[in-house]
């Protein structure tokens, strides 16, 4: 009898490509998760990718573990896995508690002693790596004055309405302003560079 | 405000520009990102696009793929073998007909 191909080693599909199957998203919101994964593993250590924030995201979803809610844009609700993706992966680095998906296999761990056990070495690279990626932000809109002055006021917290009372902007040069930000990061987003 | 992106906090000042930069992105436009991504000498509706690169898309699966048994072989023959569908041609006035 003749046997079946194996198709194991030749087309297993990666979690984006099975969310692309199953239409929980269009081509274009590929796109558009790829340049907010790209954003989001910005000050990530080298061997976290924008493709493994993107990856894992799809798996959250797929396996069940994120549930979208109801009349929540999926582009936005991945967009927020992707963030909280990036912010366990510091909790785990810097001695956190495992985040609620993960399966904890040491019961008895003491958590009062979770701030002798907290790793400064990764609180520092955290803090490396972050001003480095804020200062390379900063340097994609050098010719900007204006982005700028809307990152440094979204950087500190800042409402729209503030940020342009502040740089004494209008509302439609607030909005052309954004609109070249995102022009700027989606290229940087599209492009072929690995991270 | 400050003018540049300078922290004494730098984790807490890059979570928050990253997460505005995002809702940023989450709003653009299919045109927007067609846009940005011809600037870049691409072409997203073009299959096998290089604005993928990084997302590898599924192939498009054949029959040969699932069976390579006689019948299978003799299937894919089959249809290879088909007739492509006549095209529209044009007459010297430039009539379409089938």
């Amino acid at each position: 009898m003749a046997q079946l191909p194996q198709l194991a080693d030749q087309r297993i599909l990666r979690p984006a490509e099975t969310a692309l199957a199953l239409n929980l998203i269009s081509r274009m919101d590929f796109l558009r998760l790829k340049a907010i994964a790209r954003l989001h593993a910005r000050g990530l250590p080298a061997d976290v990718t924008w493709d493994d924030l993107l990856q894992e995201a799809f798996t959250r979803v797929i396996g069940g573990s994120r549930r979208k809610p109801a009349g929540v844009n999926m582009v936005a609700f991945l967009a927020g896995v992707m963030r909280s993706l990036r912010h366990e992966h510091w909790r785990r680095a810097q001695g956190g508690p495992a985040a609620p998906e993960t399966l904890r296999i040491d019961h008895e761990r003491d958590l009062s002693r979770r701030s002798e056990l907290r790793d400064r070495g990764a609180d520092l690279e955290h803090s490396l790596l972050a001003q480095e990626q804020l200062e390379a932000i900063d340097r994609l809109f050098a010719d900007d004055r204006i982005v700028r002055g809307i990152l440094a006021g979204l950087g500190e917290g800042h409402s729209p309405r503030r940020i342009r009372a502040t740089l004494k902007i209008s509302k439609t040069d607030y909005d052309s302003a954004r609109k070249r930000l995102r022009r700027t990061l989606l290229k940087e987003g599209l492009t072929c560079a690995q991270n | 405000m400050r003018a540049k992106l300078i922290s004494a906090a730098p984790e807490q000042t890059l979570d928050r520009v990253l997460d505005a930069l995002a809702e940023v992105l989450i709003d653009a436009s299919d045109e927007e990102i067609i846009a940005a991504a011809q600037e870049l000498g691409m072409n997203p509706m073009m299959k096998g696009s290089a604005a993928f690169i990084g997302l590898r898309m599924p192939a498009m699966a054949e029959l040969a793929d699932f069976f390579a048994t006689h019948q299978g072989s003799e299937a894919v023959l089959e249809l290879q073998s088909t007739p492509k569908l006549r095209r529209w041609k044009r007459t010297e006035i430039g009539e379409r007909k089938h």
